[in-house]
């Protein structure tokens, strides 16, 4: 049994520009919101605590981007696959389907790249 | 209620882990003969059959991460950092950007799967497939790691 070819184009065009998306959100700092867990409020856009209280005690009020950035990626690539469902199945043809996962592992490589100063952090306050 | 969700997040994640590692192996390095070894029955499981399982059992283990992962912004992340586990914070975010990718991978995932055996997606498949065993793995380990650190109930 296969899929609708509409669904297959709109699928196979999502997950790659997402993964792409998500970098750009991540490394740009593109949240399409920001969530406040311990005040329990959303805030459109990016936000960080140091800008909204005094940097002294914003430490006690932790900000959450994630479901941000995957909303701004979410989005982005959604708008994508909408408009590759309706293009010609001869246009969409031309795309190999390694871009299904060659880009989102090059997306991950990524994700270690900007993750990095987490460890160097490790080894730099280590004891 | 947060302890049982994450139990329940545990107990699916555990799940996932099984069926991705049966798919994997089953496309990668598939049983040629019918032998008695536990490794050839494991792998000789036909791998279309869980892709439907994975799609759902993935996306549950997502929700119901996000859903746990507000919490663990306020009651374990600010411990983790006062006792500066850097690197187990810099794990926790690669475990996040690797779900959300995978998240959104699933329709093509699942398109994959549902194609004829034999056809030009296959060796899509079958990447989409490694990716996803190892989406799963990190996220399972790094997931029992952090709770580790913390310890239940702490």
């Amino acid at each position: 049994m296969t899929s609708p070819p509409w669904f297959r184009r709109f699928a196979f065009a999502y997950g790659p520009v997402f993964a792409v998306l998500y970098v750009i959100a991540l490394m740009r700092d593109l949240a399409l919101f920001t969530v406040y867990p311990s005040l329990r409020i959303v805030l459109p856009g990016t936000h960080h605590s140091a800008d909204i209280v005094s940097p002294s005690i914003a430490f006690a009020i932790p900000a959450m981007y994630w479901y941000g950035w995957s909303a701004t990626a979410a989005l982005g690539a959604l708008v994508v696959g909408v408009v590759a469902a309706f293009l010609p199945e001869r246009w969409t043809q031309r795309f190999s389907s390694a871009w299904l996962w060659v880009v989102p592992v090059a997306a991950m490589a990524a994700c270690i790249y900007h993750t990095m100063p987490w460890f160097r952090l490790a080894k730099i306050l280590s004891p | 209620m947060i302890t049982a969700l994450l139990i329940i997040h545990g107990l699916v994640a555990v799940a996932l882990l099984g069926a991705i590692t049966h798919q994997t192996l089953a496309v990668w390095i598939p049983a040629r003969t019918h032998s008695g070894s536990f490794f050839d029955r494991f792998r000789a499981a036909p791998p279309a059959s869980f892709a439907n399982a994975i799609v759902v059992l993935y996306a549950s283990s997502a929700i119901l991460g996000a859903f746990v992962y507000f919490y663990f912004r306020v009651d374990v992340m600010p411990a983790l950092e006062r006792t500066r586990r850097w690197e187990a914070l810099g794990l926790l975010e690669l475990k996040e950007h690797f779900a959300a990718i995978g998240l959104a991978l699933l329709p093509a995932y699942w398109v994959c799967w549902r194609q004829p055996q034999v056809d030009k997606c296959a060796r899509a498949r079958a990447a989409l497939t490694a990716v996803f065993g190892f989406i799963v793995w990190w996220a399972f380990l790094v997931g029992h790691v952090l709770n580790n650190i913390m310890g239940f109930g702490s």
